[in-house]
């Protein structure tokens, strides 16, 4: 493992570590301890990283903003790499009619602009649940990975080893179940993981941008837009949760690529 | 003669070339006509340089091809006419051997499982005794039974040829298209995996369509030989008598090219001009004619096709010989 992949590990376990043991040891993200004297502390031993400006500690806000953007970013990514890898695979794998009109479909979803559709689903929702806003960005984020795999199917299909199979008298859900989606899932695995900075970025831009899960609550992206209005006064706002998204992005790639190295017998 | 256990009539097969802007081109002629037959036990040589066609029969006769037209019999029965659940139980009857030994096992599966594959899909043996099948099919191709958890990578060209021999034996098929499968291993290794095919064939009754580029090899292993030049068939007979007094001007410019043991006894080296005419647009008349050298070579070459016609122990097609 290369020294890159090492430091990968080591961010994402430094986020999960946030995401899960943070919030348990750190006070109330919500709790106004002194609206009027305690706002836009600078850090100190009583606030690692200082209050924000209706005096909300801002570690347990970026520890429990964490919790909220792993948890939307596995179930957008676990969403959208499932339906991405079933129908890339079909796509890709089975010929005629079927696999046609799946491909036709992905080109289709391809050429929605996803923040548009993103902004006027999470408009006419309304306010949502984080659950609900990982769901969202799932649905509006598997055609890249179903393209991926597409591609990935399309190749490994002319390999020999799928004529081998098909020689045997292997049936095509056979051949497409062992001989052409164990080798797209590396790469859509890959994609996956470097897909979790997306949503990220995208969870936090929607936060910025107002709109998605609740303001009450503590995402990246909330405390952001909260932070730029203070940004002369109070500049470890902005700092705090932009150094966490930049950690977070930066675990996800480096640990996607780690996962193509490892999951590519024989490649290296 | 006994009834053929593959009978190929006629065969053409022409690729559509693909892409909307290329809608218009002509089409690429892989073959042109090729008949064939292949008895049980027997080795027949398809021999022709790249682009004669060769691996395209060898694949349509395994139906991984659905040929232009023409008919391909396996045991009797026109594969066109099969289901494809009985086309996929015929299967298990024929087999084939890649160049590519690597390309042709899943990187991703150890050898085991590649090589339980086909005992599997056709349920060959319970699953508690494919173990013991793996392993004694192991050792049948000459390789450690200790190899099975192992991946294709680690192993070397040689050993890899061996586990795609092995794959295809699992299911116990009477025939084996081997496309090419000593071309791609180094020289040393090539005699090692030909003796493998010959104990094989010996042992199991094989019979082969050994599909190749090299004379040499194709004398070692083949009971008679095929000569394929752009599609179509120009000298088949006994390989021995072919090989060493071949008629076709085609087949005479190959022979000359196999270099002989003893430099004295090597002939003149027949260098053929030229490239073979493009498969999309073949010559009106002989294929060869573009590039034939024969003394007697006339119009009637460019404008007439010349058939396979009975030449003592063989056939050939040329307008000049016989």
């Amino acid at each position: 493992m290369s020294i890159r992949h090492r430091l990968g590990v080591v961010l994402a376990f430094t986020v999960m570590l946030l995401a899960i043991l943070g919030p348990l040891l750190t006070g109330d993200p919500t709790a106004q301890p002194d609206p009027v004297g305690g706002r836009l502390l600078a850090p100190s031993t009583a606030h690692w990283l200082g209050t924000d400006a209706f005096s909300r500690d801002v570690l347990s806000r970026l520890a429990h903003g964490a919790r909220l953007s792993l948890l939307i970013a596995a179930i957008a990514m676990t969403t959208a790499g499932s339906i991405g890898v079933l129908f890339g695979v079909v796509a890709g794998g089975v010929r005629g009619l079927f696999g046609w009109t799946t491909s036709r479909a992905i080109d289709i979803a391809l050429a929605l602009p996803r923040i548009v559709v993103l902004l006027v689903v999470v408009a006419a929702l309304g306010q949502i649940t984080p659950v609900e806003l990982g769901l969202v960005l799932g649905l509006t984020g598997w055609p890249s990975i179903a393209r991926l795999v597409r591609g990935e199917a399309l190749r490994l299909r002319e390999e020999t080893h799928v004529t081998a199979a098909v020689a045997l008298g292997a049936p095509p859900a056979r051949v497409i179940a062992r001989e052409i989606l164990p080798g797209t899932l590396p790469p859509a695995l890959v994609a996956a993981t470097l897909g979790v900075a997306d949503v990220v970025l995208l969870e936090a831009g929607l936060g910025f941008l107002g709109i998605g899960v609740s303001p009450q609550l503590p995402t990246w992206g909330s405390m952001i837009l909260q932070a730029q209005r203070h940004l002369a006064e109070a500049p470890w706002l902005l700092l705090a949760p932009g150094v966490a998204l930049v950690v977070a992005t930066a675990a996800a790639t480096l640990l996607g690529d780690a996962l193509r190295s490892r999951l590519a017998p024989g490649s290296r | 003669m006994t009834t053929p256990l593959v009978e190929v009539r006629d065969l053409v097969k022409h690729y559509r070339p693909a892409g909307w802007f290329n809608r218009n081109a002509p089409s690429i002629r892989a073959v042109e006509g090729v008949s064939l037959e292949v008895a049980p036990g027997e080795t027949l040589g398809l021999v022709g340089e790249s682009g004669s066609g060769k691996s395209t029969v060898g694949r349509a006769v395994l139906r991984l091809e659905v040929p232009t037209g023409g008919t391909i019999r396996f045991e009797g029965r026109d594969l066109a006419d099969l289901s494809p659940a009985e086309l996929r139980a015929t299967r298990r009857r024929m087999q084939v051997i890649f160049q590519d030994p690597f390309g042709s096992l899943n990187p991703r599966r150890t050898i085991g499982a590649s090589i339980a594959e086909g005992i599997e899909i056709h349920g060959l043996a319970p699953a508690a005794e494919i173990p013991a099948r793996v392993d004694a099919l192991l050792e049948e191709v000459g390789l450690d039974r200790n190899y099975r958890h192992r991946y294709p990578h680690e192993f070397s060209g040689g050993q890899q040829q061996r586990i795609g021999i092995a794959r295809a034996l699992a299911v116990e098929p009477a025939f084996i298209v081997c496309d090419e499968p000593v071309s791609a291993l180094d020289v040393s290794i090539q005699a090692q995996v030909l003796n493998l095919l010959l104990d094989l064939r010996e042992r199991h009754g094989l019979a082969y369509l050994f599909i190749a580029h090299d004379l040499a090899i194709v004398r070692r292993i083949a009971d008679r030989v095929a000569v394929m030049y752009l599609g179509t068939i120009v000298e088949t007979g006994p390989a021995r008598t072919v090989i060493s007094d071949p008629r076709h001007p085609y087949t005479r410019a190959l022979v000359s090219a196999v270099p002989h043991p003893d430099p004295d006894r090597q002939g003149d080296r027949i260098v053929l001009e030229g490239e073979p005419p493009s498969p999309s647009a073949p010559p009106p008349g002989c294929p060869f004619a573009p590039r034939c050298f024969h003394s007697q070579r006339d119009r009637r070459c460019d404008q007439e096709r010349p058939l396979l016609r009975m030449v003592e122990d063989r056939q050939v097609a040329c307008h000049h010989e016989g």
